[in-house]
C-alpha cells in the first residue's frame, strides 16, 4: 500500500527538494506540497493525507502550532518535524520520542522516518510547546465543523465561557464550540486574558467597563458584545486594581 | 499609546556616557587628590625659597593649607557625583573648575582672617599681601592645577574606556557569528539547488564561502565601505534563493563614497537582522529598504523594515548586533558615530552616521 504525504515548508527550494526525494522513496507519494501552516491545515482536510512533512519555522502559523490542530482530529495524519537548528525543539523532539529530520535532509533518514513516523499526542505536543517557550502560545483557535478546521486568530477572540461540558468561544465572527478547558487555555494563553469567574475567560484588550446592580453582583462589558459577563466577587476588586475600571 | 510616545519608549539611546570623574567616594581617588596637593605643595614651597620661615615649615603650612581644599573639594565632588555624571563633557568640567574656585576663595579668605587675627602659627613675622592678591593668586594657581588634574583624569578615563570596548567588541564580535540557522537552511538550498539548477548551486557555494570569509576574517577591524557593500549583497543573493518573492530589497546608496572606511560587518548584520525579524516571520514577505546619504562629511544609512506584528518586540540577537556595531563604530570614530535603532509606527529603523574618511586618511565633504 502506498503512503501519501504532505509537503510543509515556506521556502521553494526545501519543498523541491523534498517532492524530488520523494519520487524516490519506495511506498511512498506526494499528496500535496503548502507554503505555510494555514494552507496545511486545509490540505490536510482535503486531502487527507498519512504523513505530514512539517518544517518547524514558519511565517504565521509555524510546525507545532499546525501539529497541534492536526492532534484535535479523530484521524490525525503521522508527523515528521524538519528544523534547520533549533536547540530547544531537539531536545524536546528527543524526549518525547517525536520523529524529525534536520536541513539538509539525507535520503536514507527521510526513508527511516517515513516508515516509523507516528501519530502525535497532545501532551506530547505541550511538552514540546513549553520547551521552546516562543511556540507555547497558539495564535489561532481551531475549531472543528462540518465544512472543515475554522481557525480563529485569538487576538479576535472576546472570550471563553465554560459550561458543564463544553466550552464556547466568542469571537468577531460569532461563537463556537471547542474541547479545550478554561484552565488549559488560561495557562497557554496567559498575559492577554483574565479569568474573571469560574466559568468564563475574557481577552482583555476588548475590556469595557465593570458595573454593578443593585444587589452588589458585579459585570464586565466586553467591546463587540452585547451580553454582560458576571464577575466573580473575588474577582471584582482584582479586575478594578488591575485596569482602573 | 501616541506613536510619538512609542517611539520615545523604544529607542534605543545606548549606553549612558558618565562624566570622566572618578568616583570621589572611594579612597583611591581621595589618595590621588591628596598627592596632588602635596605636589603641588612642593612645587610652591620650591619656587618660593621662604627665607624667614625656612623652607619645611613653608611647605607644612602649604600642605595643610591645600589639603584643607583638596578634601573639601573631593568630599563636594562625592556630593555632588550623580549630578555631574549627568553633565556633558564641557559643562561638567566648567562646572567642577567652577566650584573649585569657590571653594578656594571661601577656604583662603578664612586663612587669611586665620593668620591675620589669630596669627598665632605665622608668631607675626609673616608680612601676608593683601586679601584681594592673596585670592587672587590662589585662584589662578588652584584653576591652572584643577585643569591639569582634570586633563589627567580625563585621559586616563578615556584609555580605560578604550580598553573596555576593545575587549567587550572581541567578545560580542565572537557571538555576532553566522547564525546556525542560517547556515543549515543555505546548505539545504544549496542541496536542492544541485538537483535542479548547478549553475544557481555553484553560486550559492561561491556566495556562501565569501560571507564566511568576510565573517572569520581577522583584518575586519577597518574595511572600504565598498567591500562592506558586497558583503550585504552577497547575503542578499542567499536569503534571495531561499524567500524568494517574499523577500525585496530596495537600495538606495548612490551616493556614498565606497572608499569610505567602516569596520568590517557593519551593513551585513543590519540587513540580516531585518530579513530574520522583518520579512521572514510574515506570510506576505517584506520590503528591506537600505539608503544612504552622505552630506557634509558625515556619512548615513538608514536600514529599515516591516514589523512581523505590531506588538512583537525585537528579540535578544537584534540587541547584541546593535551593540556589537555601535561599539565597533565607537571604537573607530568616538562620539562622532552614532547608532539610533526603534521602531517608528509599522516600521523598525536603524540608522547609523559616521564621519568620512578615506582609506588612504584624507576627509572629504
Amino acid at each position: 500500500m502506498t503512503l501519501t504525504v504532505l509537503v510543509v515548508d515556506d521556502e521553494a527550494p526545501a519543498r523541491d527538494r523534498l517532492r524530488s526525494m520523494l519520487l524516490e522513496a519506495e511506498g511512498f507519494e506526494l499528496a500535496g506540497e503548502a507554503e505555510n501552516g494555514r494552507r496545511a491545515l486545509e490540505l490536510c482536510d482535503t486531502l487527507q493525507p498519512d504523513i505530514v512533512l512539517l518544517d518547524v519555522r514558519m511565517p504565521g502559523i509555524d510546525g507545532l502550532e499546525v501539529a497541534r490542530h492536526l492532534a484535535t482530529l479523530t484521524e490525525p495524519p503521522a508527523v515528521i518535524f524538519i528544523t534547520a537548528f533549533d536547540e530547544y525543539a531537539l531536545q524536546a523532539f528527543d524526549s518525547e520520542a517525536i520523529a524529525y529530520l534536520l536541513k539538509p535532509i539525507r535520503a536514507e533518514k527521510l526513508q527511516a522516518a517515513l516508515a516509523k513516523a507516528g501519530r502525535l499526542t497532545r501532551p506530547q505536543l505541550q511538552q514540546v510547546a513549553n520547551a521552546t517557550r516562543e511556540s507555547a502560545r497558539r495564535s489561532h483557535i481551531g475549531v472543528r465543523g462540518r465544512d472543515g478546521l475554522k481557525l480563529i486568530p485569538v487576538d479576535e477572540v472576546r472570550c471563553f465561557v465554560a459550561d458543564q461540558k463544553y466550552t464556547t468561544v466568542r469571537h468577531q465572527g460569532g461563537e463556537d464550540l471547542i474541547d479545550d478547558s478554561l484552565k488549559t487555555l488560561e495557562e497557554e494563553l496567559g498575559t492577554g486574558f483574565v479569568r474573571i469567574h469560574r466559568n468564563a475567560l475574557v481577552n482583555t484588550r476588548y475590556l469595557e467597563r465593570i458595573a454593578r446592580d443593585a444587589s452588589g453582583q458585579h459585570f464586565v462589558y466586553l467591546r463587540g458584545l452585547a451580553e454582560p459577563l458576571e464577575v466573580s466577587r473575588r474577582m471584582a476588586g482584582d479586575l478594578k486594581d488591575r485596569f482602573r475600571i | 499609546m501616541s506613536s510619538a510616545a512609542r517611539e520615545a519608549a523604544t529607542r534605543d539611546p545606548g549606553p549612558p556616557r558618565q562624566l570622566y570623574l572618578p568616583d570621589f567616594c572611594r579612597a583611591r581617588a581621595v589618595l590621588a587628590i591628596v598627592v596632588i596637593c602635596e605636589l603641588t605643595a612642593l612645587v610652591l614651597a620650591l619656587a618660593r625659597n621662604e627665607v624667614v620661615l625656612g623652607f619645611w615649615p613653608d611647605l607644612g603650612r602649604t600642605s595643610m593649607f591645600l589639603l584643607w581644599i583638596g578634601l573639601f573639594g573631593a568630599g563636594m565632588l562625592c556630593a555632588l557625583r550623580s549630578y555631574l555624571n549627568r553633565q556633558s563633557l564641557n559643562k561638567g568640567s566648567a562646572i567642577v573648575l567652577a566650584l573649585t574656585a569657590a571653594l578656594v576663595m571661601l577656604i583662603s579668605s578664612i586663612a587669611w582672617w586665620f593668620f591675620n587675627r589669630v596669627a598665632w602659627l605665622g608668631g607675626g613675622e609673616v608680612v601676608l599681601q593683601d586679601h584681594w592678591t592673596f585670592l587672587v593668586r590662589n585662584v589662578g594657581i588652584t584653576l591652572v592645577v584643577t585643569a591639569l588634574a582634570l586633563r589627567y583624569f580625563y585621559v586616563t578615563h578615556e584609555w580605560r574606556h578604550n580598553v573596555e570596548l576593545q575587549a567587550k567588541a572581541r567578545v560580542h564580535a565572537l557571538q555576532a557569528r553566522i547564525r546556525p540557522h542560517f547556515l543549515f537552511n543555505s546548505m539545504n538550498t544549496i542541496a536542492a539547488l544541485t538537483r535542479s539548477n548547478p549553475a544557481r548551486a555553484e553560486e550559492a557555494v561561491q556566495d556562501l564561502a565569501d560571507l564566511f570569509r568576510a565573517n572569520l576574517s581577522e583584518k575586519r577591524n577597518q574595511i572600504p565601505l565598498s567591500d562592506e557593500i558586497e558583503v550585504a549583497r552577497t547575503y542578499q543573493r542567499m536569503e534571495q534563493l531561499r524567500l524568494g518573492e517574499r523577500l525585496s530589497v530596495e537600495w538606495k546608496i548612490d551616493s556614498l563614497p565606497r572608499d569610505a572606511l567602516v569596520p568590517g560587518l557593519t551593513l551585513q548584520p543590519l540587513l540580516e537582522n531585518a530579513i530574520y525579524h522583518g520579512v521572514e516571520p510574515r506570510p506576505d514577505g517584506g520590503v528591506v529598504r537600505v539608503v544612504g546619504e552622505f552630506n557634509k562629511g558625515m556619512i548615513t544609512i538608514v536600514v529599515r523594515n516591516p514589523l512581523p506584528a505590531p506588538n512583537l518586540t525585537m528579540r535578544e540577537g537584534n540587541r547584541l548586533a546593535l551593540a556589537n556595531i555601535r561599539e565597533r563604530l565607537d571604537l573607530m570614530y568616538g562620539e562622532r558615530a552614532t547608532v539610533k535603532a526603534g521602531r517608528f509606527d509599522d516600521e523598525y529603523i536603524v540608522t547609523l552616521r559616521f564621519p568620512f574618511q578615506a582609506a588612504d586618511g584624507a576627509s572629504r565633504n
